[in-house]
């Protein structure tokens, strides 16, 4: 709306710097309240998207326990795990309509000491991924070793070797390994009381790829089912479907539920369940969202209907030296759209900026079972608040505008004898 | 010469709560092209109801009322402002410039109001018809009550209106300022301006070309002065 108005509006909010700024701080407040939320619901979908993503499988069969749990440790990592017997895989495989299958044995290590930095906020255990090199790298074909001074020759382990292990990236930038030195991992072994201590030798580093496999270490399968003492055992079953749809799954699921300690569980489904878990605390946010809002509007109407109050003879003048009722109305409008467009900036800056805050806070509140960003502020989700404030203004604006414009001059300039 | 106003039966009641205040009860009055009326009279008497009326501010309750070739009486106020635009300018006792703006910048105001662009030129000319050429910058807290007053005369002159309006111009300041605006105002008429202006100086009362006295909301005095061509 290009206006003759602007400079004149501007120099009224001016007028009251102190006054102005609050008003829009408290637009700012609101905003920076929607915005965060808009991040957070798009950097959640984002992050499960893409942890689902990088499993690098669709459907996972794995022992009878509660999907909720079972997911968020694949996509996180965790502990409570339930193991399957090894012949499952066995009699899975052969499936016609699988296109990849490949079998993980999860166990979960005690913290070595041996770290450099300890500190408390850091897991006090480390997951370690029995793999068949072969079927696993087929479901992450991106996975690659990092190269570079004491990362090179990185290489996936013998799968026959019982002490060689390739760690992801955060781990061992956490632990400090290098390709070559050795990895301690201190387990207890299935059925007994004392945890064994093993050294293992790192062969390879893999690059960042901002999963959990980051904080993994990998090991054979049969070398992790040893350590733990579960000769016959594994975790889960990643599959991929030579044709993924709603009707194959439901095939594929009601063939193979009919073994007893299997359930099987689409990924698809693992995220309808977290994003309906985490919608809970987004609807929370979302209501004091509305609240900030609200009082935020309310700060906007008393602040502009008292700046035409205050101004009721100038408004009156005005009348007088020939504006009509839609200048007078255009002037304090705009006003009103200046001051939420400032305060939507203001936010909008203070949310981006204060994003690695919110996602802190948020991950304290609640366990949301992804790793990885989770709040995103993208300029469309700024676009949407700043359009969105300004839509307020919009409607704030109305009324005290519509105030000014009805004002009579005569009664408006007040220099008469009442 | 050409008549701008006439007004015929001019009334104007108010009303306060059960009782009606006759402010303007039955005036005629007709303002001519370049003529300086005074309009004079003690507090109370209907001056400003009266200037207000004439020059479309406020409707008359009853009566017939021409501005500029325009029967104003009855109108609201979105179409009372269509008549004021263009053909009106006020000047009012306590200057009313707007506080944010500089001298310039209010002097140019109501041409935005019009949708006409500023003539940087014509804002000289002005402003210097006026004596403020060193003041155009200056904001309105930054100059005299005199000051101030030529500011918004020049306010009021910038739309080349046909009729001045000015309620007390001169109230709010001392003689010899007040004098020097009623002045100013007379050369202004001398150009062809009509002027209506209403004062408690009867000195400018017999300077003007006519004055007009009201008591309790009627003419009770006409008077063509020695100062009329
Ligand atoms: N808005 C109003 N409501 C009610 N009564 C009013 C109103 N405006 C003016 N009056 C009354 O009308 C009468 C005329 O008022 P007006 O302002 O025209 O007087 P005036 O001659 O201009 O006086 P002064 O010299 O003090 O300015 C007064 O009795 C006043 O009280
Ligand atoms: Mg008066």
């Amino acid at each position: 709306m290009p206006t003759r108005y602007l400079g004149l509006a501007l120099k009224n909010l001016k007028r009251r710097p102190v006054r102005t700024a609050l008003t829009a701080a408290g637009v700012g407040l609101a905003v920076a309240v929607a915005v965060s939320l808009g991040g957070f619901v798009l950097g959640y979908r984002q992050a499960i998207d893409k942890s689902i993503e990088m499993l690098g499988f669709q459907v996972m069969i794995m022992a009878k326990g509660c999907p909720y749990e079972a997911a968020t440790l694949m996509l996180k990592g965790g502990t409570g795990l339930l193991y399957l017997p090894s012949d499952t895989y066995r009699k899975v495989k052969d499936d016609p309509g699988i296109e990849a299958i490949t079998p993980i044995f999860v166990g979960i290590a005690q913290k070595e000491a041996g770290g450099v930095r300890d500190d408390a906020s850091q897991k006090t255990f480390t997951v370690l991924d029995g793999i068949d090199v072969p079927s696993f790298v087929a479901m992450k074909p991106w996975l690659k070793f990092k190269s570079g001074a004491g990362y090179s020759g990185g290489k996936w382990f013998d799968p026959a070797s019982k002490d060689e292990v390739v760690l992801g990236y955060e781990l061992a930038e956490y632990e400090q390994r290098k390709v070559g030195d050795s990895y301690y991992a201190t387990v207890t072994p299935f059925g007994k009381t004392d945890p064994v201590r093993h050294e293992f030798k790192v062969v390879g580093v893999l690059e960042r790829t901002g999963t959990q496999d980051d904080g993994t270490v990998f090991l054979p399968i049969d070398a992790a089912r040893d350590a733990f003492n579960r000769p016959k055992q594994l975790t889960i079953l990643g599959l991929k479907l030579k044709e993924f749809n709603a009707a194959n799954m439901r095939e594929f699921e009601n063939k193979w539920l009919k073994l007893p300690e299997v359930q099987v569980v689409s990924l698809q489904q693992v995220k309808t369940t977290l994003v309906s878990l985490v919608g809970t605390a987004q609807t929370m946010i979302a209501a004091v969202a509305v609240i900030a809002v609200i009082v935020a509007l309310i700060g906007v109407v008393n602040t502009i209907l008292m700046s035409v109050y205050e101004r009721t003879g100038e408004i009156g003048v005005m009348k007088a030296l020939g504006a009509r009722r839609g200048d007078i109305f255009e002037l304090i409008w705009l006003e009103t759209l200046m001051i939420c467009l400032l305060g939507s900036i203001v936010g909008s800056i203070g949310a981006w900026v204060g994003a690695g805050l919110v996602e802190k806070a948020i991950k304290s509140l609640a366990d949301l079972g992804v790793s990885g960003s989770i709040v995103r502020i993208t300029p469309g989700v700024i676009g949407w608040a700043i359009s969105g404030s300004l839509a307020l203004g919009f409607f704030a604006g109305l009324y005290p505008a519509w105030r000014a414009a009805s004002m009579r001059p005569v009664d408006a300039i007040g220099e008469g004898a009442a | 010469m050409n008549t701008l106003i006439e007004a015929r039966g001019l009334k104007r009641y108010y009303r306060r709560g059960s009782e009606t205040v006759k402010a303007l009860d039955g005036v005629d009055v007709s303002i001519r092209e370049g003529e300086m009326v005074a309009v004079l009279g003690p507090s109370g008497s209907g001056k400003t109801t009266l200037i207000n009326l004439l020059s479309c501010l406020d409707a008359p309750t009853e009566g017939t009322l021409t501005v500029a070739g325009k029967s104003v009486a009855g109108l609201d106020e979105d179409r009372l402002v269509e008549v004021r635009r263009g053909v009106l300018g006020f000047v009012f006792q306590r200057f009313h410039l707007l506080p944010t703006l500089t001298v310039t910048e209010n002097i140019e105001l109501p041409l935005t109001f019009l949708g006409r662009a500023p003539d940087p030129k014509r804002t000289q000319e002005i402003l210097a018809m006026v004596g403020l050429t060193d003041r155009a910058a200056h904001l309105p807290n930054e100059l005299s009550g005199g000051q101030m007053q030529r500011a918004a005369i020049a306010r009021a002159l910038m739309i080349e209106p046909r009729i001045l309006v000015a309620d007390e111009p001169t109230g709010n300041l001392d003689k010899k300022t007040g004098e020097s605006i009623f002045r100013l105002f007379k050369q202004l008429a001398a150009k062809g301006l009509a002027i209506i202006i209403t004062t408690h100086n009867a000195s400018f009362g017999r300077e003007a070309d006519r004055a007009i006295t009201l008591e309790d909301g009627r003419i009770v005095k006409e008077e063509r002065t020695d100062a009329a061509k």
